[in-house]
This record gives C-alpha cells, structure tokens and sequence, in this order.
C-alpha cells in the first residue's frame, strides 16, 4: 500500500510554467516504492486537470493539445472529503479518481502560493506539505513579511509602502514622506508578485513616479525599499517546521543587468531545456567567510520560525559590499526546484527532500489532532428554547 | 381473501415494522448475542409494552368484529406514536448501520410471510369447522395480529437467517484488514486491554507518542474485533508507524481473536477487576482473557503489567516468553512511581531520578501514565518530550474530567464505572478543599452487570460514599438498598443523602439543594436496557 502524494502545480500566476518545471522534478525524483503519484495541474484558467500526459514536460509546449489528452478534475472544500473526482464523469466511470493521503503543492506566485490554495487544502482537512495559510501569506507580502522580521530584530532594509488609492489620492505627499524616509536612489516593488515581476529602480523624482505607475498596473500594494547599490546576492533554504529547523549551505546567484531578472532566472542557462532555477549560473555552496555563511545561516532560520513556516522555503539575501551588513531580502515558500540543488550539499536528494516534506505534514496534522478545538454550545437549544436537557450522560448544565 | 382480510394484513405488517425497530435496538444494544438478549427478555420484559398492544390487538379483532380494520389502525397508530416517542428519549438510539438494514428487511419478510401463512391457515379453518360468514372474516387477522405477540422471536429468527450472510461479509472484511495491515511492514502494533483504565491509557500513550511517531488509535469504544477491522480499513494508512489496539473483552477469546489479526509486539494490561462477571463467571477467567495478550506477544515481544492491581500481580500463566516489565507504585514494581503528590490540580511523582508532573487526576491516572512511559521509554522516545506530553494531557470526558458549571464544580465520572474506580473518584472528591458552607455531592446508580457481587460491591460503595462524601444522590432501583445499607453503616445521617427515582428525579432534587462552590461528582451511568 502507497502513499497516495497529490502533486499540484501550475496555477493562475505568472510563474505558471516555472512550477511545471518545479513538480516534473519533484515527481521524478520521489520514491515510486513509497509514492502513488497523481499529478494535478491548474491551467492559467483556474481549471484543474489530471494525466499520465502531466508527466513529459514536452507536451507543455502546446497546452490545448495537451488538455486534450488529460481529463477534468476537482476536489471538495468539505472537511474530511480527501477524494480527487471525476468533473465528467462517464457512464462506466466512478466518479472518483482516487483519494488522496497529502498534497504537495508546487505551485508558485500569487493565488499559489500566498496561502488561497492553503485555505482550500485546510477547508477539506488533507495534509499538505509547506507552509499553513498564514505563513504563505504573510510570506507572500513583502510588507507584511518585512513588518514581522522588523518586529523580531531580523535586519531588513529600510522601506516605505502605500496603497494605489493612496499614490493616486496623495501622491504628492507619499513622493514627500519616501523621500524623506529613504532618499534616492530606490527599488519599487508590488508587494505579492514574484519572479521579479513589475519591479523597477528608480533614481530621481520622475523614474520613481514612472516606477510606481507601472508597479500598480499588477498590485494595489507597492512596497518601496531603499536601493542598495553594491550588493551581494545571497540565498539560504531552511527546512523544517515552526519549531524545529536546519539551514542549508549558501548560494550566490550569478546575474545579468541590475537586478536578476526573469530572462536571468529562467531563461538563461546555456541551451539546454529550460530547467528553471537550477539553470541558473550560480555559486554553490557560496564563497563566504565562515561568520558571514553563520549569521546568514542563522538569520534565515530566524526567518523561518518568526513567519511560523513548515516544509522548505528559500530565504533570499542582500549583502551591501558598501557597508558589510546583511538583510534578508525576501521569502519564498516554495521556492522553485525545492531548492532541491542547495539540500544536496547536506546529503538530501530529491527524494529524501520529498520525504521529509511530506512527513513534517503528516506530523503538522497529527499536532493540530491533539489541540482541543471548542465547537460550543448550540445556543439555539438552551434554556430560552424550552427546557434544559436532562441526562445523555449527564451533561445537564446547572444554574437558574 | 376478502379486501378487508388483505387491509387488515397489511396495517399488521406495518405495526410488525415498527415494533421491530424496538425490538433491533435492544438486540443492537446486547451486541447481538443471543444469550444477552435473553437476559433482558426474561423476565423483566416478558411484558413489553408492544407485546400488550399485540394482544389487546387480538382481543380487538374478536370483539369489534367488522369494525376490526378500523381498530386495527387505532391501534397501530397508538403503537407507533408511542414507539417513536419512546426513540427520542433513548440515550444511544437505534444506529442504522448495514446489518441492521439487512436484518430489517429479512424480519419484515420474515412476518409477512408467517403471517400471510397462518392468515390462510386460519382461513382454512374457519371453513372446515363452517364459522359464521361474518366471523370467518375474523380469522385471519386475529391470526396475524397474534404474530405480533412474538415480534422479537421473528426479529431473532431473521437474525438467525442472515447469520450466513453475515458470516461471509465479515470474513471479507477480516481478510481484507488482514491485507492492510500486513502490508505497513515497518507498523509497531501497541495492544492496550484491561477490567478499566484502557482508554484512557491509551488516549495518553497516544499523545506521549506523537512526539516522535505518526500513531493511529482505534477510535471511541471501537475496542471489539469488528471496531478494529473497521479502523484498519477505513483509517490505517501507510504513513502511520504506530498503531494503538484498544481490545475489550465480553468473554475468552474475544482479546485472542483481536491479536490474531493486528499482530502485536507491545501488550499493556491495566487492571483485572471484577467486570462483566456474569458473562465470564470467574476472576480467573478474566485474568485469562485479559492475559490472551501478553500470551499472544512473540519472544522480543514486551508485555506492561500493572501489579498494583492484585489479580495481576498473582497471575502466574503466562505463556509467551516475552519482556515482562511490571509498574505501579509497590515493591513488586520496576517501572516505580515514588514521592507522589495528588491534589485537586493534578499529580506529581518521581520516576527513575525524573520528576513528573501532570493535570489529571487520581491513582488510576497515575498508573495510566506510567503505562503510557514504559512504552515511550521502549520506543526511545526522548524524556523531556515524554514529560512535555504528559504535562499537557487532558482527561477523557466521562473519566473523572472536570469542569466548571455556573460556579459548580463538576466531576464527571460517568463512564462505565468500577469499584476500583469509583473509590479513586470518591477520594479525589474528598481531597478537594471547598469553602464554608459548600458540599461534595456525589450523584450514582452504583454498580451493574457485577453478577453475585454486586451486593457487596454497591455496600463497599455505600461505605465509601460515608466516609468521602457531605451528600449523596442514589439513582437506581436495583442497587439502592445495598448502597443505603453501606452508608448507614458508616452513620451518615439520613438528611445527607437522597434516593431518586430516575436521573431527572435526581437533577430535580439537586437544583433544590446546590449552590455555587459545591462539587459534584457523577459516577457511573447507564445504557437503555438496564433501568
């Protein structure tokens, strides 16, 4: 008997086809022995499909033929319905596809992974792998993310952030207030995309306006950080649960132009087919002194545990070469490839990452089991509704 | 067979329906053994109210003559009335799992059938003897309607039918659990059995385990051979390494059978006490049904016993040459709670050098925990998550919880309770401090299905109830005198304690007397056919 291991990917985000990377990976690399695998992907279109034609990333490349060979899926946000169903479902078919034991999602970006498909994995009770609702999301928003880390003393970069209603009713004033605060040069950022996506540096008054405009054609929330100019790269991965975690060795990503882009994330990496994060020019594991490898080290497992996150998140540094001082840049809950190409340095390769991800979310449900949860009393049927109910094992309240 | 014959059929096939549906709930609630069902039968329910209705039935048939149809429906309304009002206020009602569909169909063919039978019969008798036209017509349906009368033996009788049926469903299921749990080879099979203190030994064991292990316990009171079956199918999965196997016992071999198909390497006995001794007849025969066990566990195998318990401690047929590990707080003893401190917050004791600490309360807790350590101890799971665990362990509900009412404070006892237990309950209640003027209440029905014992034991309670209690509560016909004969002895004055009729005549009595800052304990309590 195998462990049935829903792997959802896709998603209606950006990072769409990066995630697709991200599960074929996974699903090769975990123990068959141990694993049912039923690969699940989300189209751009919010809809869900199932198939063996999931597994080859080459069908990708025409998406409506591949469609076409997989069939319509859903699951229940009914608690304790772990079952994958059948949306058409034939006339000699059942109308369950299989039921599911965990999820693991590799899903990527905004309405992925910033806790909406969490929501939906807690309202039918199912473990999943990764982080809970709350971590995802506070995760996913770079100002809420920001906010917690200042409050526990974890160092990041100073920053600003408004609303698009704000920047459109008060622009005059938000331009005085970031100026003030930060002085150019600035980084604006939306606050929840990922991948790099809708970000721009600005170095006066009229690239900040120009940066913030285009910013909230993808958010409502803009976070604006101060700029720094010489900077280093660094990325650490943390696995482990809220309470209990390891750091993983350091990596510097190698980039192109000011920033690391999209084109340097995903697209480059020397002809061979497109593998994501892994492809990537890097240096692994980064060549740092020993105390700056310790504190970025133990700063990402500060992060960790101050946004309450459970599996493996990537933890994404920036050293200013001016100063020495190090912040944490940002978080992702899942970040691409599992990051499967930093653990390996510490003995895991994708199928024992995987099989620690999915125990810490067997264990996460069995903790949340023993915690009481007080549903109350029916106040519809108390004295008022005629009458207190004697007996049933003598749980009559008393009182007048 | 004229119309009339046939309506007059059909409305007796109706009240056969609802009638049965009684008489299936007090089979469902013997656990549908033959000898249970009896003992309720005969003689206290030999009068059983619908059987009556059947009777005064036929009586109708006879007397109203053409008119019976009609009285047949007054009848049958009345009967259904009463029968589905008398549903509402049952405790645990009739639970309409599969079996019971089966059997509900195979009685109601069953009744049709005879009665169809003995209607004809009845017929062909009125003619050969050349009744009266207008009473021929009678025939049959005073025939069907004296069917009524044996509405239970029909029940059974279809019961009796199915039987093969239910004997090949059940062996599917066997096999099919015996697949699954086969097939997790890393599982570690944890039984846990004894007179009382099984479940909740094994809810704590089960949340000192977690710390490491992902455990899986059989579920509620799932603790005979088809609750487990059902946990197996339904809920053990491949991520589970512990499995948690609480098994009752009813009689010899039904711990046996259990341990036959979950294969376990860990056995814990809590208690040999003397329940049930009318289905088992012997002290000794419940330390041997409790003991299929420790005597079913392999070589490497580890068997827990408490030797505080004293039908443990002189229990000398073991068989297997498992570990035996005893624990308590005696000499005898290797795992030996010392320095304990019991309290209405909880317990502390000392243990191998490491002090323990936790909320629950009483002796028996105590030795539950213990229980519970001897096993994470074997399956190393680290002390300080044993101690973090055990710190956090909240009572079962029903097993001496405890819980604030309107400024009351409530001890609930109320699960099938025992001597033993009892005794533990009414010194926990003496142990609470309470303020001028409060009382310690304790509200029960004493003790039941204790066979020849059962006297002495209600007595022994009485005794108890003097010495620990400011006011008594008696709920109960049988056991009344017995308990009134202990607390008198023990002179508690006959203002301090009160026999009620039933539970809402208790509750009412109570209202008149509690105030804020009493303490009430509610031990023992009952199922629907025993009253």
């Amino acid at each position: 008997m195998k462990i049935n291991v829903g792997v959802v990917f896709g998603g209606r985000s950006v990072e769409n086809e990066i995630s697709v990377i991200t599960a074929n990976q996974a699903m090769a690399g975990m123990d068959k022995e141990k694993y049912d695998i039923t690969p699940i992907y989300i189209t751009k279109s919010g809809k869900w499909y199932t198939g063996k034609a999931l597994l080859d990333v080459s069908n990708y490349r025409d998406t409506k033929k591949l469609l076409a060979m997989c069939e319509e899926v859903y699951m229940r946000p009914i608690y304790g319905d772990t079952n994958l169903y059948r949306s058409n479902k034939g006339l000699f078919q059942k109308s369950v596809v299989t039921k599911l034991d965990v999820i693991l999602p590799a899903l990527h970006g905004t309405n992925c992974e910033d806790g909406t498909f969490q929501g939906v994995m807690e309202f039918s009770g199912i473990p999943y792998t990764g982080c809970n609702t709350l971590a995802s999301a506070n995760g996913m928003d770079k100002i809420t993310m920001k906010m917690i880390l200042k409050e526990c003393g974890i160092p990041v970069i100073d920053y600003c952030w408004f609303s698009d209603k704000e920047w459109s009713d008060k622009q005059q004033s938000t331009i005085a207030a970031v100026e003030e605060k930060l002085g150019y040069p600035v980084i604006v950022k939306p606050a929840n995309s990922g991948s790099s996506v809708g970000i721009r540096a600005a170095h006066n008054r009229e690239e900040f306006i120009e940066a913030v405009d285009y910013a909230i054609t993808f958010t409502s929330r803009v976070i604006i950080e101060k700029y720094v100019q010489k900077l280093k790269e660094v990325n650490c991965a943390v696995l482990g649960n809220y309470y209990e975690c390891e750091p993983s060795v350091c990596e510097v990503p190698v980039r192109s132009g000011e920033i690391l882009s999209y084109q340097d994330k995903y697209m480059n990496g020397g002809g061979k087919q497109s593998q994501g994060m892994q492809s990537t020019v890097r240096e692994i594991p980064a060549n740092l002194p020993q105390e700056t490898t310790e504190f970025i080290q133990k700063a990402a497992c500060d992060t960790f545990r101050a946004l309450s996150c459970d599996g493996v998140a990537r933890i994404d540094f920036i050293i200013d070469e001016a100063t020495g001082e190090i912040f944490v840049n940002e978080i992702n809950t899942i970040p691409g490839s599992l990051s499967f190409y930093l653990w390996e340095y510490s003995g895991y390769n994708f199928g024992t990452l995987v099989d620690k991800l999915i125990d810490i979310a067997f264990r996460r449900k069995q903790d949340a089991s023993f915690k009481a949860v007080n549903y109350g009393e029916n106040i519809f049927a108390t004295k008022a509704a005629g009458g207190a109910k004697m007996g049933s094992k003598m749980g009559g309240k008393f009182g007048k | 067979m004229s119309l009339y014959t046939i309506a007059t059929l059909f409305l007796c096939i109706l009240t056969f329906a609802a009638a049965a549906v009684r008489d299936i709930h007090m089979f469902q609630l013997s656990s549908y053994r033959y000898s249970r069902y009896f003992r309720w039968l005969v003689p206290a329910n030999i009068f059983a109210k619908n059987r009556i209705y059947a009777a005064v039935l036929c009586a109708a048939f006879l007397v109203a003559g053409k008119l019976q149809a009609l009285f047949a429906l007054v009848m049958f309304t009345i009967i259904t009335i009463d029968i589905f009002k008398s549903r509402k206020k049952e405790k645990t009602p009739l639970v309409f799992t599969k079996r019971v569909n089966r059997l509900y169909t195979t009685a109601i063919i069953l009744y049709t059938a005879l009665a169809a039978a003995v209607a004809f019969l009845a017929a062909q008798h009125a003619g050969n003897v050349q009744v009266a036209a207008k009473h021929a017509s009678l025939y049959p349906g005073i025939a069907a309607a004296a069917l009524l009368i044996f509405s239970d033996f029909i029940v059974l009788a279809a019961n009796f039918v199915n039987t093969p049926i239910e004997k090949a469903i059940n062996r599917h299921y066997y096999n099919d659990a015996k697949k699954i749990i086969e097939s997790n080879k890393g599982l570690v099979v944890i039984g846990v059995t004894g007179s009382f203190g099984k479940t909740s030994t094994k809810n704590y064991l089960a949340a000192i385990l977690a710390e490491k292990y992902n455990v899986l316990v059989t579920p509620g009171n799932f603790n005979t051979l088809l609750g487990v079956i059902r946990t197996i199918r339904e809920q053990l999965r491949p991520y589970h390494n512990v499995f948690i196997v609480e098994m009752g016992a009813k009689q010899k071999n039904d711990i046996k059978e259990i341990c036959d198909l979950v294969h376990p390497t860990i056995g814990i006995v809590t208690a040999v006490g003397k329940m049930h001794l009318e289905t088992f007849k012997s002290v000794e025969n419940i330390q041997d049904t409790k003991f299929e066990l420790i005597n079913s566990l392999p070589a490497n195998g580890i068997g827990i016993i408490n030797t505080d318990s004293p039908y443990i401690k002189n229990f000398d047929r073991i068989t297997s040459s498992c570990n035996i590990i005893k624990y308590g707080t005696d000499s005898d003893a290797s795992l030996r709670a010392t320095d304990i401190q019991y309290s209405a917050s909880g317990v502390t004791f000392n243990l191998a050098g490491e002090q323990y600490s936790s909320r629950l309360l009483g002796a028996g807790n105590l030795l539950n925990i213990l229980a519970a350590i001897a096993v994470a101890d074997k399956l190393q799971v680290p002390v300080q998550k044993q101690k973090n665990a055990i710190a956090r362990l909240q009572p079962v509900e029903h097993r001496l919880s405890m819980r604030n009412s309107g400024g009351v404070t409530v001890l609930d006892d109320a699960y099938n309770s025992n001597p033993q237990g009892a005794k533990i309950a009414l010194e926990t209640l003496k142990n609470f401090t309470v303020k001028e003027g409060c009382k310690r209440i304790i509200i029960t029905p004493g003790f039941v299905e204790m066979g020849a014992s059962q006297a002495e034991a209600n007595r022994e309670l009485g005794r108890n109830i003097a010495r620990c209690a400011d006011y008594a509560i008696v709920v109960n016909a049988t056991n009344r005198d017995a308990i009134r004969s202990g607390i008198e002895e023990e002179h508690m004055p006959a203002d301090k304690y009160f026999i009620a009729d039933n539970l809402n005549h208790a509750h009412a009595h109570l209202a008149t007397i509690l105030k804020a800052g009493d303490v009430v304990l509610y031990e023992n309590d009952l199922p629907d056919n025993f009253k």
